[in-house]
């Protein structure tokens, strides 16, 4: 007996669709990855999105959940994948995968067993989609215990979670596991980025905005380097309307400006600990940056980000390190890297970065 | 010594800050008010936008997280406070806050745990917005929703619940999936109480105006062979399971949210399944008299198609139901005034 839908349709061209076009995989379903996944469905970059991780119930929860929204999307597929063959032919593959920091683990250690989580994910991606941009937003960063406020949902407790400060988190820089997506996956270098200091200078850019009372996106300023606490701030660059702050402020930069911008820079080093004490982690900013980020792969835009890129022979940079710098940024990954002017003191905080992170780096078994 | 501001920019005389057009307010930052939140602020709908939630910590990080995102939003003003003060003037408030069902525990001391919780938001919320319109979707929505009508003292269009918006918007999902088509390209309706009493109108189910129970008679019971009534009752039985798998549902409630509040904000007059007053005044000059629809005369919230545009519910569609389906209406308002009358201190 005829089925409802052969009484109501007159196939013409019965047979699987096309491949998409625009597909982004999604690697992790955790708080970070669930923001991507919602922030890039919501902006209408992509015509399917795949999402895959260990946590099998969770990624089919999760999955379950933004499909229930598709009345409101305009995204045609949505897919919990079961293995990486699900992922075939994805335009950009986005990582937020990885592991915290053990307590007494060392930086090395902690990198060691982000790089093995790496190896389970990198080479089956590349694989599968040979053409791919992977983008690393990773950063695997334990929670700060100073002042561990009384209401929040209860995030990994370090040891000396008595109220006592305990010594800075260990992080392992995006950075770094940007250098080891790039080694694992054989890629060409531009098709390998790491978010790096995109979001540190987006919420620079807000912070200073708020101080001047002007939208964001009209202020202007990067934050290049490594992300983190060594990451740079290149005062000179930052304008509004083309008129350089530092020219109407040439104390900008130095402790004695008495408007306090310098201090800007170190609330935007602290605003993820900030964060994270306060909500047990980050996720929307993020989020909005990754699609962002997205929006500019996937329509070919060329917007020029700081992200985090190879910059061996750039700056007087000898080693194989990945450090963030404003990269013109496609369809075919980084399409070029801004030569922009810094001070001797900039770019040697550069170089010492890219040795720090070498350090690390050399003694991984990749 | 002048500052960099003084420096960068000429002041324009009388150029004096507007208060908001389209602040949004979300009450509650867990899961649920989050994934409202964000949804909205993708769609560009607010100018302002306020969060409360009472813990102070969880709720500032989550303002900082968002404002963090500014540079790829549209809303210039992100605010959060628990003091309800923050939320003065907004055209919309969203009401996820509540505690959720222990195991073992009854629904009407659920709703009575909420009613108190309520008691405090809901006359704040009014104090600061007299003229807002109130969307709730903590559950028991029909039953909260008639709890924040009685305890706001506002009209009855103004308070509207989430209801069966999402439930619609599932069942459309998951028969579009079936036909091989796009949810929005299948029409069809879950009515009533939200949760497992809802009513799919499978009378009203098409596709291009192609009624799909003319197609099949059976369509939605149990002699149909192709057992179409399966899909109600995944809608029925899909909270659950992405509970049972995550821990919690939000970016689906989330996006039906967004979507209830651009139809407000933008005027736009489109119709929705949303919980409202079933019972109304027969005529604007008869000051007596109230009559339910379907035959039903207690006062309850329950999902109808509603028509919403910047005044909150303009009208509701006399929906043609079978005489199963009103039954089945008739019971869920039964059940919800079976324990919204022993409800204390509305």
């Amino acid at each position: 007996m005829a089925t409802v839908r052969d009484r109501l349709l007159q196939e013409v061209n019965p047979g699987k669709a096309v491949e998409a076009s625009a597909k982004v995989t999604i690697v992790g379903v955790g708080q970070v990855g669930m923001a991507c996944a919602t922030s890039i469905l919501q902006s209408n970059v992509a015509d399917c999105v795949v999402l895959i991780d260990v946590m099998k119930d969770k990624l089919k929860g999760e999955v379950m959940d933004l499909q229930h929204g598709s009345l409101f999307l305009k995204t045609a597929r949505i897919v919990a994948a079961k293995d990486y063959s699900e992922t075939a032919n994805s335009k950009l593959c986005i990582i937020t995968a990885g592991v915290r920091q053990k307590e007494g683990e060392s930086r090395l250690a902690l990198v060691q067993r982000n790089v093995d989580v790496f190896k389970h994910i990198i080479p089956d991606l590349a694989k599968y989609s040979p053409d791919a941009i992977i983008l690393v937003v990773s950063n695997p960063e334990t929670p700060c215990a100073n002042q561990k406020s009384r209401n929040t949902v209860t995030p990994v407790e370090l040891s000396g979670a008595d109220g006592t400060i305990s010594p800075p988190p260990v992080t392992v820089a995006v950075d770094i596991l940007t250098y080891v997506a790039w080694k694992l996956s054989g890629f060409p270098s531009h098709r390998v980025i790491g978010s790096g200091t995109n979001l540190d200078s987006a919420r620079f850019r807000f912070l200073m905005g708020e101080k001047l009372r002007i939208n964001p996106s009209s202020v202007h300023g990067y934050i290049v380097g490594e992300h983190g606490d060594s990451s740079v701030p290149v005062w000179s660059g930052a304008n509004v309307a083309g008129v350089s702050l530092q020219s109407v402020n040439p104390e900008l930069e130095t402790d004695e400006d008495t408007e306090g911008w310098k201090g800007i820079h170190k609330q935007v080093v602290d605003s993820a600990y900030e964060v994270i004490r306060l909500k047990g982690y980050t996720s929307w900013a993020i989020g909005l940056s990754v699609a962002n980020l997205a929006h500019s792969i996937l329509k070919n835009l060329r917007t020029v980000n700081p992200i985090s890129t190879l910059v061996k022979d750039i700056h007087g940079i000898k080693e194989d390190v990945f450090l963030s710098l404003p990269c013109i940024l496609g369809s075919s990954g980084v399409c070029g890297v801004m030569k922009q002017p810094l001070k001797a003191t900039e770019t040697k905080l550069l170089q010492h970065s890219a040795d720090t992170l070498w350090n690390v780096q050399k003694d991984l078994k990749l | 010594m002048a500052t960099v501001h003084e420096k960068l920019i000429t002041a324009v005389a009388g150029a004096a800050a507007e208060g908001p057009r389209n602040k949004v307010t979300i009450v509650g930052v867990g899961q649920v008010g989050m994934a409202c939140a964000v949804s909205i602020l993708l769609r560009e709908l607010a100018d302002e936008m306020a969060l409360v939630d009472v813990m102070e910590d969880k709720l500032k990080g989550e303002m900082m997280d968002l404002l963090h995102g500014s540079l790829f939003l549209k809303t210039p003003k992100i605010v959060a406070d628990k003091d309800y003060a923050v939320t003065a003037n907004s055209r919309i408030v969203v009401v996820t806050a509540g505690v959720r069902q222990q195991e073992g525990e009854s629904r009407l001391n659920l709703v009575q745990r909420n009613v108190n919780i309520f008691k405090h938001i809901i006359p704040q919320i009014v104090k600061y917005s007299p003229n807002c319109i109130l969307i709730v979707v903590s559950n028991p929505v029909d039953i909260l929703t008639y709890v924040t009508w009685k305890l706001s003292g506002l009209p009855k269009h103004r308070v509207i619940g989430s209801g069966c918006n999402l439930d619609s918007a599932r069942f459309r999902y998951l028969m579009a999936e079936k036909l091989g088509i796009h949810a929005s390209s299948f029409q069809g309706w879950i009515l009533g109480e939200h949760g497992d009493s809802s009513v799919p109108v499978w009378s009203g189910a098409n596709v291009a105006v192609v009624n799909l129970q003319k197609l099949n008679p059976d369509i939605g019971t149990d002699k149909d062979q192709e057992n179409w009534k399966d899909t109600h009752k995944m809608v029925v039985d899909s909270a659950y399971e992405v509970i049972r798998l995550k821990g919690y549902t939000n970016w689906a409630i989330g996006l039906s949210v967004a979507d209830l509040t651009e139809s407000l904000v933008k005027n736009l007059s489109r119709i929705h399944p949303v919980s409202t007053m079933v019972k109304f005044k027969v005529s604007p000059s008869l000051s007596v008299g109230l009559q339910g629809m379907y035959g039903i005369n207690d006062e309850v919230y329950l999902s109808l198609p509603c028509i919403l545009n910047n005044t909150g519910v303009n009208s509701v569609v006399n929906m043609t139901l079978t005489d199963e389906e009103v039954a089945k209406l008739k019971k869920s308002a039964e059940t919800l005034w079976g324990i919204q009358k022993d409800l204390k201190d509305l």
